[in-house]
């Protein structure tokens, strides 16, 4: 009844007038414009409801089939085909970059004495076998991730289209059926880790002096320093869960998602992805061709004596008053301490 | 150059689903998916009014835009098409399509999507013309034949239309001087910008 009341009132203006009443804001310019005038408020209202993203009626069945327009897509378009792609690209630029120019003046950080000989345990079957399944997820999904993101502009130019969409089907599978894998090696992780990652009063000097890591000074530290704790705490806490919560999401569709979740939980994923990626060629580097006997301690599980008193001075300090044979034989024997 | 596009005639369209119908039967399009479907707005109480809607081939097509294997392209006409071979179902065309055209069978466990389908204005794929291989992923190939889209063809109002955009503005333009009103054209400005706007 109202709305035939506006009608009558609009021709009844357009007629006294001779002119178009003002059109509303959203309804952009139309061809039909000028002769548009008598049912101005008319159109305005059905426009309205097209754009408000509300559910009309239909026959077909899906989730949001009855959405006429969604304009969210067009904000996640933006900001994944802006910000996210290149900001993203140059963080992962810089990063290598700074990483490269790290290791041309430090090298490989070498033990300052000669090795002792005598190994002690410093990471256990099981907290191997959980870092190594979170490490190898990571990687793969870090690879499929970034080819999906940034594959388009990288190597769709070089491999071309046929081949680029095969490695992407590859990438997209693997990708899909290995992250709810790594969300549960972050799990199993989280319990394994989590007693040797609390706040120290030690880690106050380690931050003060960015552990040493440029002058070359060593700061004692229990079993682990504040870098790995900000890694466990920051990377696989925070950005593990934020990531791989956030991919279950995407990965498990049938669950009548709407665009606008996917559309949220895409850019969260992304973001996260990509701050974790960076952070991970930091601590890939430090593990591995960054730091003389770190690779060996997740490979092996043992170190030499001299790297854990430079290292982890105070760690290794109580874990030599344990009985001499029991940290090397018994599993679980250098977790053991609290 | 004609530029393809849709328009559908709020003040016509009796959401009578012929052109779903239509779509589905020409095109054999697969078991739950719907490459067209009718939105009835306000049903029921005053102001009701019913779009068709469909893939509208915009002119920046946010599908092109975000597909990561870049499957997409848009013909000379103005249709936006894609390529199944090199769809990988990831459904980012999904999420940045404003008019939700993107549909996909599902590919296998846990909701895992198949290849995209959606409406190819009636011109098939980058297949050959017409032959067995484009019909079987992408339906009739209508425009090769020098015919319209069958849901317009066949809508009983002529509420929707599908052809060069001119000549729809000018109908559109036709039909409102004459009843005075209803001017409405759903979806334009969305999907044809500024183009969509003068066109």
């Amino acid at each position: 009844m109202k709305s035939i009341l506006n009608l009558a009132l609009s021709l009844a203006a357009a007629l006294l007038f001779g002119t178009a009443p003002a059109m509303s804001a959203d309804a952009p310019a139309q061809p039909a414009a000028q002769v548009q005038a008598k049912g101005a408020h008319n159109q305005a209202q059905l426009w309205r409801d097209a754009r408000s993203g509300e559910a009309g009626v239909t026959t077909v069945r899906g989730p949001e089939a009855g959405v006429l327009i969604q304009s969210g897509g067009e904000t996640w378009r933006e900001l994944r085909n802006g910000p996210i792609t290149l900001y993203g690209g140059i963080a992962l630029c810089v990063v290598a970059v700074a990483i490269g120019l790290f290791y041309l003046r430090r090298g490989m950080i070498r033990l300052s004495g000669p090795p002792t000989g005598r190994h002690i345990q410093r990471f256990n079957t099981l907290e191997r076998m959980a870092h190594w399944s979170m490490a190898v997820s990571f990687v793969i999904l870090a690879v499929t991730g970034l080819v999906l993101l940034f594959g388009k502009h990288v190597l769709l130019p070089v491999f071309g289209y046929t081949l680029f969409s095969w490695l992407a089907v590859i990438g997209k599978n693997l990708h899909n059926f290995i992250g709810p894998l790594f969300l549960l090696s972050i799990v199993v992780s989280f319990f394994i880790f989590v007693k040797d990652n609390f706040w120290k009063k030690e880690d106050a000097e380690w931050i003060a002096k960015a552990g040493g890591l440029l002058s070359g000074e060593h700061v004692p530290s229990w079993r682990f320093n504040f870098g790995e704790k900000f890694m466990f705490w920051f990377g696989v806490v925070f950005l593990g869960l934020t990531v791989g919560i956030s991919g279950l999401i995407m990965d498990f569709p049938n669950f009548g998602q709407v665009r606008d979740t996917m559309q949220t939980v895409n850019i969260i994923h992304s973001v996260g992805a990509l701050l974790f990626v960076c952070l991970m060629l930091g601590h890939i580097y430090i593990g591995t061709i960054g730091m003389e006997g770190a690779y060996d301690s997740m490979r092996y599980g043992h170190v030499d004596e001299a790297w854990a008193k430079e290292h982890h001075e105070l760690w290794y300090n109580q874990e030599k008053l344990k009985p001499a044979d029991a940290s090397k034989t018994e599993p679980g024997a250098a977790a053991a301490h609290s | 150059m004609a530029r393809m596009k849709f328009v559908c005639d709020s003040e016509r369209c009796i959401e009578c689903n012929g052109c779903v119908t239509a779509c589905k039967n020409e095109h054999e399009v697969p078991w739950g998916v719907s490459r067209r479907r009718v939105v009835t707005l306000n049903d029921g109480v005053p102001g009701e009014r019913s779009v068709s809607v469909a893939c509208m081939h915009c002119t920046d097509a946010p599908c092109m835009a975000v597909c990561p294997v870049d499957c997409f392209y848009q013909t000379d006409e103005g249709v936006v098409l894609h390529d199944k071979d090199l769809c990988i179902g990831c459904g980012y065309c999904f999420y940045a399509c404003p008019f939700g055209a993107p549909q996909f069978p599902q590919g296998g466990a846990f909701g895992m999507r198949g290849k995209m389908d959606k409406c190819t204005f009636c011109a098939g794929g980058p297949e050959a013309d017409n032959s067995a291989e484009e019909f079987k992923k992408y339906g009739r190939n209508r425009l090769a034949e020098g015919k319209l889209p069958l849901c317009a063809e066949m809508c009983s109002t002529k509420a929707l239309l599908g052809g060069d955009g001119q000549v729809l503005s000018d109908i559109i333009r036709d039909r409102v001087i004459k009843r005075g009103k209803g001017a409405d054209m759903v979806g334009w400005g969305t999907a044809y910008g500024k183009e969509g706007g003068k066109s």
